[in-house]
């Protein structure tokens, strides 16, 4: 193995690992995160607004979102972190390496929190207004699709790749480690926060839905950066991926064929 | 025996007396006269290595300097375009095949407007060994002429060409321009031989436009593009080699990179390896990116992956020289002497096996990004001194079980406008001397090619820019044994190989240097 790519492996099983305790524990317990803790009476029609929101909150206090919303941002954003995070610890004295990573992430994190702020006001009043339909969800499906074939997404998609030049000493090193992960955040929550509140707002499924977006997400990412056009921007760089090594292995299987049959 | 056979573009000394340079500049003229969307055209071959069709202002083909008059249109379907154009592979381990796959097309397509005007079937390409005797690190006379024996006009000849110096005289320096690499052992990686990332590249998925290039690609393959190319009188513009976007509108291209292809081949003869790592065998659209794509006679697609370009044999020519490789020192061993360690060193050289570096980590970097303007620019590297410490104890103790610490320079995000340029980089050059008269201080030269698509924000780097790695072990060694290592920082020099034009952007974001160890 290289050093580089022994290098890339110290990143990328950590991270890989910390997404899949969070996809466990999401799948775990569905029903647990997100504002999904509500209570029959309060679609039943019954209950007045004033008496269904302070019970909306009293199920769902902020304390509890906000570590559905870190959890959900764990599994589904740590993976296409690692590109960055190697570039952090690549670019760092040894000593800084975890200083800078933490402030990368707080910085990134931070972004998404308060993206997540509204998502969440968003989706409590969905809840609270609409909880058993899908005509919010199918709206914002419609908003994330026209978003996701736009010029602006590959414009923030592009800024997604960039792994700029970093000071290396002293509180320079620390404000360009937590600016990098700022700007990062910005653009990340740019590209994606349509596609993230869809399955918050579907009434049932949204863990699937939020599988298949962050799915989509990891595949988008593997695209190279390409010049802003309305496009079609789907699982396409993952289903080249399968349909290519499907084929490599199917090629492999029928040489070996052929060469133990003597042909 | 093979079919076809490269020979050398000196001989008859590299006029039109050499057929297979009057049968080329037949052949590009016969391509050049076909229409930009035409898959045969020599307009649309320029365009798979890359383009610039559709930009206004300079480098735009449409502003380009004549000849070749280069067409804007008519341009092909959207489909035909993402399918063919752009592909060209650089700082990556796919440069070498992409670029061999590239030539045997393109050749194919001379070769079948070759016989269509009755020349030889076997013709092919020639090469330019710049490092050859005499007068050949100069271009062969056939490509600056401005007409064929029969008086016509010579598709060779291009004005866009302004060589090392900008005043029109295309020569190679030798040196900057050196085959160092020819002595790597790794195709991909780094030992005490190979500075990183390697003779033939880093890792990558398709890679248009990347980081890093490969020690090969550095140089010499960089730089003669830069020199070749050189700045047009007044600094606002550049000859075409400077950048791939359009570098292979100028012919002596293909004739450069059979030089580099015949390195690749040279350096396989000696006995070292290609890489057999399925992702760098079956190609990058194995990973579900593009493949690479080549229309032959006829406007069939032919697809290839590395493993099918990874030796001459299989695709059925070869070189009229591939000379065997004068053995190369062992980098440890010299260093290991120079260190005061003559037991260890041979013991290495009686081939006790090394300890593998482990570690690669930060030693120093300078402040801010750096403008290189003018003659040039110095900047301080401030060096951490627990990280100093470390690589004075590893050159004080050094032995194979604890081989001395090897130490990088990077310049690092390197963006910019102007490729034209050539940078030579020193460390600790006393102040107001002559740069030349140190070559001990050099620590390398980069050539940046590629600088301006790698600089773009929607480009393929995401604007990331160049990166340049050089190896300075040897520097560092010195300066230990001075006793000169004990210091808080080093002065790194950049001088341009031409006074920048004003014009011109060029910043390195930032100066780093590495140490790699235990």
């Amino acid at each position: 193995m290289t050093n580089s790519a022994r290098e890339f492996a110290r990143v990328r099983y950590p991270v890989l690992l910390l997404s899949a305790v969070a996809w466990i524990l999401l799948l775990a317990n569905p029903g647990g995160m997100v504002g999904h803790a509500h209570f029959h009476a309060m679609h039943s029609g019954v209950m007045p607004l004033g008496a269904r929101f302070p019970m909306l909150l009293a199920m769902n206090p902020p304390a509890a979102l906000a570590a559905g919303w870190l959890l959900m941002l764990v599994a589904m954003m740590a993976p296409v972190l690692i590109p960055h995070v190697r570039h952090i610890r690549q670019r760092s004295f040894r000593r800084r390496r975890a200083r800078s990573t933490a402030l990368f992430v707080a910085g990134y994190g931070a972004i998404w929190m308060a993206v997540g702020a509204v998502a969440l006001a968003i989706e409590l009043a969905v809840k609270l207004f609409a909880a058993q339909s899908y005509l919010p969800a199918a709206g914002v499906l419609l908003l994330a699709s026209v978003w996701q074939f736009s010029p602006i997404k590959q414009r923030c998609l592009n800024r997604c790749h960039a792994n700029t030049e970093l000071a290396a000493f002293g509180s320079a090193a620390d404000l360009d480690a937590l600016r990098f992960g700022l700007r990062h955040g910005i653009w990340c929550a740019a590209s994606c926060w349509a596609l993230m509140l869809f399955p918050m707002l579907l009434p049932q499924g949204h863990v699937v839905a939020m599988v298949a977006v962050a799915l989509l997400i990891f595949s988008e990412r593997l695209e190279r950066p390409m010049p802003p056009s309305w496009r079609w921007r789907g699982l396409g760089s993952l289903t080249r991926i399968a349909i290519a090594q499907a084929r490599i292995r199917l090629d492999a299987r029928t040489r070996a064929c052929a060469v133990s049959s003597g042909t | 025996m093979a079919t076809y056979t490269r020979t050398n573009a000196w001989n008859n000394a590299g006029t039109f007396a050499n057929p297979d340079l009057l049968w080329y500049a037949k052949g590009v003229g016969a391509m050049q006269k076909r229409a930009l969307d035409d898959l045969s055209s020599w307009w649309f071959f320029g365009a798979m290595h890359g383009e610039y069709v559709k930009e206004s202002g300079f480098p735009g083909w449409g502003s380009l300097p004549q000849p070749p008059s280069t067409p804007t249109t008519p341009q092909p379907s959207t489909s035909v375009w993402n399918k063919y154009w752009d592909q060209c592979q650089h700082q990556s381990w796919y440069f070498l095949p992409w670029h061999r796959g590239y030539l045997l097309a393109l050749e194919a397509q001379i070769r079948a407007a070759v016989v269509s005007l009755g020349g030889p079937a076997n013709w092919a390409l020639p090469y330019w060994d710049y490092f050859g005797p005499g007068t050949q690190y100069q271009i062969p006379p056939a490509f600056t002429a401005a007409t064929l024996p029969d008086g016509s006009h010579n598709p060779l000849y291009v004005k866009a060409r302004y060589g090392p110096q900008n005043n029109g005289n295309i020569y190679i320096p030798i040196p900057p321009v050196n085959q160092n690499c020819m002595s790597n052992d790794l195709f991909t990686g780094t030992d005490h031989n190979t500075p990183p990332p390697g003779f033939g590249g880093p890792k990558t998925g398709f890679s248009h436009s990347g980081s890093t290039s490969g020690n090969l690609e550095n140089n010499p393959h960089n730089l003669v593009h830069v020199y070749v190319g050189g700045t047009a009188p007044g600094g606002a513009t550049y000859g075409l080699m400077s950048d791939p976007g359009i570098a292979a509108l100028d012919p002596i291209f293909y004739l450069h990179h059979c030089n580099i292809d015949r390195m690749w081949a040279t350096w396989n003869n000696s006995g070292k390896t290609n890489p057999t790592d399925a992702k760098w065998l079956n190609g990058p659209a194995a990973q579900g990116q593009r493949e690479f794509v080549m229309p032959i006679p006829g406007n069939n697609a032919w697809v290839y992956t590395p493993e099918q370009m990874d030796s001459l044999s299989k695709v059925d020519y070869t070189y009229d020289s591939l000379p065997a490789l004068a053995p190369a020192g062992n980098v440890l061993v010299q260093r290991l002497t120079l260190l005061g360690a003559p037991a260890a060193a041979a013991r290495v050289k009686e081939g006790a096996s090394v300890t593998p570096d482990q570690n690669e980590e930060l030693l120093g970097a300078n402040v801010g990004a750096l403008p290189i303007k003018g003659t040039g620019a110095v900047t301080t590297v401030k060096l951490a001194a627990d990280v100093r410490r470390k690589v004075s104890a590893s050159l004080a103790g050094a032995s194979e079980t604890a081989p001395p610490d090897r130490v990088f320079l990077h310049l690092e995000n390197v963006r910019g406008t102007h490729d034209a340029l050539a940078l030579n980089v020193y460390i600790n050059l006393p102040a107001n001397s002559n740069p030349s008269d140190h070559p001990e201080l050099l620590a390398g030269t980069v050539g940046l090619f590629g600088l301006r698509r790698a600089s773009r924000k929607d480009g393929e780097h995401g604007g990331d820019g160049l990166s340049f790695v050089l190896e300075v072990s040897k520097i560092i060694d010195t300066l230990h044994l001075q006793n000169a290592l004990d210091t808080d920082s080093l002065q790194v020099t950049i001088v341009p190989h031409q006074a920048v034009p004003e014009q011109a952007e060029v910043t390195v974001g930032r100066v780093g240097i590495y140490r790699l160890g235990q």
